[in-house]
């Protein structure tokens, strides 16, 4: 009897209501947020973390095309490490011998796939060239003419938005 | 009285708002978002390197003229100058210039900018530009430049950027 009182004395145990007002506003502003940074492009480019590209104010997309990479010490064609880079310069690519070198080779084999899948036109000579913007001109200058050499006259330089 | 109190109070309770399925939708949301959200917008310059190629001067229209701007690219300082087959020689002389940078740490830029925009005034259908920087010239600086020649206030000055090294 006394303890059916106390029972009844006792108040009514009431469910806790979750307070998600305040969640409901985290998720809006990283909602907000990642749509403003939604990305429709369909190529996703990976570089390396050692890269610094170059700010500008260009407005132009880049093409899937074939793309060419350089670092302060490495280069690379695609996703293939093709020579090293030291002290601003590459080593296997010699001014008077270019024809000799892997990066002529190697973008020479990409023409002759190119010519025979019938990629003409600018998309077919053209590369995407991701550059480290604290490379001087003399590096750069033996890749862009080596990769005019051999077939790729037409480049686009891959540069942040600014 | 009493009865029209209590319907007063019935009408002032707080209405709870279900939000579990706008949670369940943020929920779903978010990870397709994260998914294709991209951090660093990578944007492209098309610029290409001089080839040899047969001249079509005869054939296309002499509408109005058209000269090439060079901007040689040096340590501190830009040399800028002109070609073409269709203004004197005289005229083509008098546009060379030599921008020095006043500020040691900053390349002159601006000084470029002013002088591209009096070309492009004076010869409205010329639009393309030969950059030829010195070895030691950073990329960044390549880059600046072209950005300079291409665009000014949204209007363009030389959008076709050729990239050359220097010859001899």
């Amino acid at each position: 009897m006394a303890l059916g009182r106390t029972m009844r004395s006792r108040p009514r145990f009431i469910p806790p209501r979750l307070q998600i007002t305040s969640m409901m506003d985290m998720f809006t502003i990283i909602l907000i947020f990642l749509l403003f940074s939604f990305s429709n492009d369909i190529v996703t480019v990976k570089i390396n973390k050692d890269i610094q590209l170059p700010k500008s104010n260009a407005k132009a997309d880049y093409s899937d095309t074939l793309r060419l990479v350089v670092s302060q010490d490495r280069l690379w064609l695609g996703d293939e490490i093709v020579d090293r880079i030291e002290d601003g310069k590459i080593i296997g690519l010699s001014r008077d011998d270019v024809k000799e070198s892997d990066l002529y080779r190697k973008l020479s084999t990409y023409r002759e796939h190119f010519n025979q899948d019938g990629k003409k036109g600018k998309a077919g000579n053209q590369i995407l060239f991701l550059c480290d913007r604290r490379l001087s001109f003399q590096t750069i200058n033996s890749i862009i003419k080596t990769a005019s050499m051999a077939g790729f006259p037409n480049f686009q330089f891959g540069v942040l938005k600014q | 009285m009493k009865n029209r109190l209590s319907s007063r109070k019935r009408v002032c309770e707080e209405i709870d708002l279900d939000m579990v399925p706008i949670m369940n939708m943020f929920l779903v949301l978010i990870p397709f978002l994260l998914m294709s959200a991209s951090f660093f917008h990578l944007r492209a310059i098309n610029t290409s390197v001089p080839v040899l190629a047969q001249s079509t001067s005869l054939q296309e229209e002499k509408s109005d003229i058209k000269l090439t701007v060079i901007v040689e690219l040096g340590d501190k300082e830009i040399h800028l100058s002109a070609f073409s087959d269709e203004v004197d020689p005289s005229i083509i002389e008098g546009l060379d210039e030599r921008i020095a940078a006043d500020d040691p740490n900053d390349y002159p830029l601006n000084a470029l900018l002013t002088s591209l925009k009096t070309i492009k005034a004076r010869y409205p259908a010329s639009d393309t530009m030969i950059i030829i920087p010195e070895d030691n010239v950073i990329y960044d600086t390549i880059i600046r430049t072209m950005d300079v020649a291409r665009y000014s206030d949204e209007s363009g000055l030389f959008p076709n950027v050729v990239l050359s090294g220097k010859v001899g």
